[in-house]
């Protein structure tokens, strides 16, 4: 039997924790590709997928916490995650430079994700053998 | 090959179609090829003379007649969709191109995406 190809994969969420699954179903397949030898090369967050990366999450304490599940597996994997830009600052998901840019009350992005462009998802769909998205379904 | 950003959503009380054309402006202005599939209800996309004053909203035309500058390089809508949400050659703007049989149209791209 041939052994199965290794794959690097970019995870592309779009869906919210909360109101999809698509952050907890791709968190699943990241852990499971690197079980079997594969890589993840970043994961982007689009759309609704930006709440993610929101520090001001807080379900309750008998929930899951998606945003600090995906953190932490981000940092123990080095696996850099990126949120869309375009994305984020209409849905009120910023860091410092940005809350310094457009003058607002609060920063909220939660380590070790980064804000950037559109651009990433290009990189990774050309850096990646595999470009997977996890959208909220239905 | 390259890829085909599919667009199955409406232009108007949901983003995703927006976001989807994004996406696939980005990939031509990284010289990335990509053709957009418009199908279901996202080929009200192209119809013309979309009057958008009562709903307070920007008409998503001007968007996407920007689609050839950027290097996208086709656009295609689904045949069947058209025919269900009545839209013909006098309603629908130009340069599209009508796709009898939209799982051909995907096979011939290495990628397929959706924005959600």
């Amino acid at each position: 039997m041939a052994a199965n190809p290794i794959h690097s994969y970019t995870l592309v969420i779009t869906g919210a924790p909360y109101s999809t699954q698509a952050p907890q179903t791709a968190l699943s397949f990241a852990r499971a590709a690197i079980a079997a030898g594969h890589t993840v090369d970043r994961v982007f967050l689009y759309g609704d997928g930006v709440h993610l990366a929101s520090s001001l999450c807080a379900p309750p304490s008998d929930e899951t916490h998606w945003p600090t599940e995906w953190s932490i597996f981000l940092t123990d994997n080095g696996i850099p995650g990126v949120a869309c830009i375009a994305s984020a600052l209409r849905r009120g998901l910023v860091n410092e430079s940005e809350r310094k840019r457009y003058e607002l009350s609060a920063s909220n992005l939660l380590k070790p994700f980064i804000i950037a462009g559109l651009g990433e998802w290009v990189e990774g769909n050309m850096a990646s053998s595999r470009t997977l998205y996890f959208h909220a379904g239905g | 090959m390259g890829t085909l950003m599919v667009i199955d959503q409406p232009p108007y009380g949901i983003w995703a179609g927006r976001e989807a054309l994004d996406m696939a402006f980005s990939l031509a202005a990284f010289d990335q090829p990509v053709s957009i599939l418009f199908t279901g209800a996202g080929v009200n996309w192209l119809r013309t003379y979309q009057d958008t004053r009562e709903i307070n909203q920007k008409s998503v035309e001007k968007n996407l007649s920007a689609a050839p500058i950027f290097g996208v390089e086709a656009m295609y809508a689904c045949a069947r969709a058209c025919t269900q949400y009545g839209l013909g050659p006098e309603n629908m703007v130009d340069g599209v191109v009508l796709a009898e049989n939209s799982s051909e149209l995907i096979r011939q791209h290495s990628h397929t995406a959706f924005a959600g």
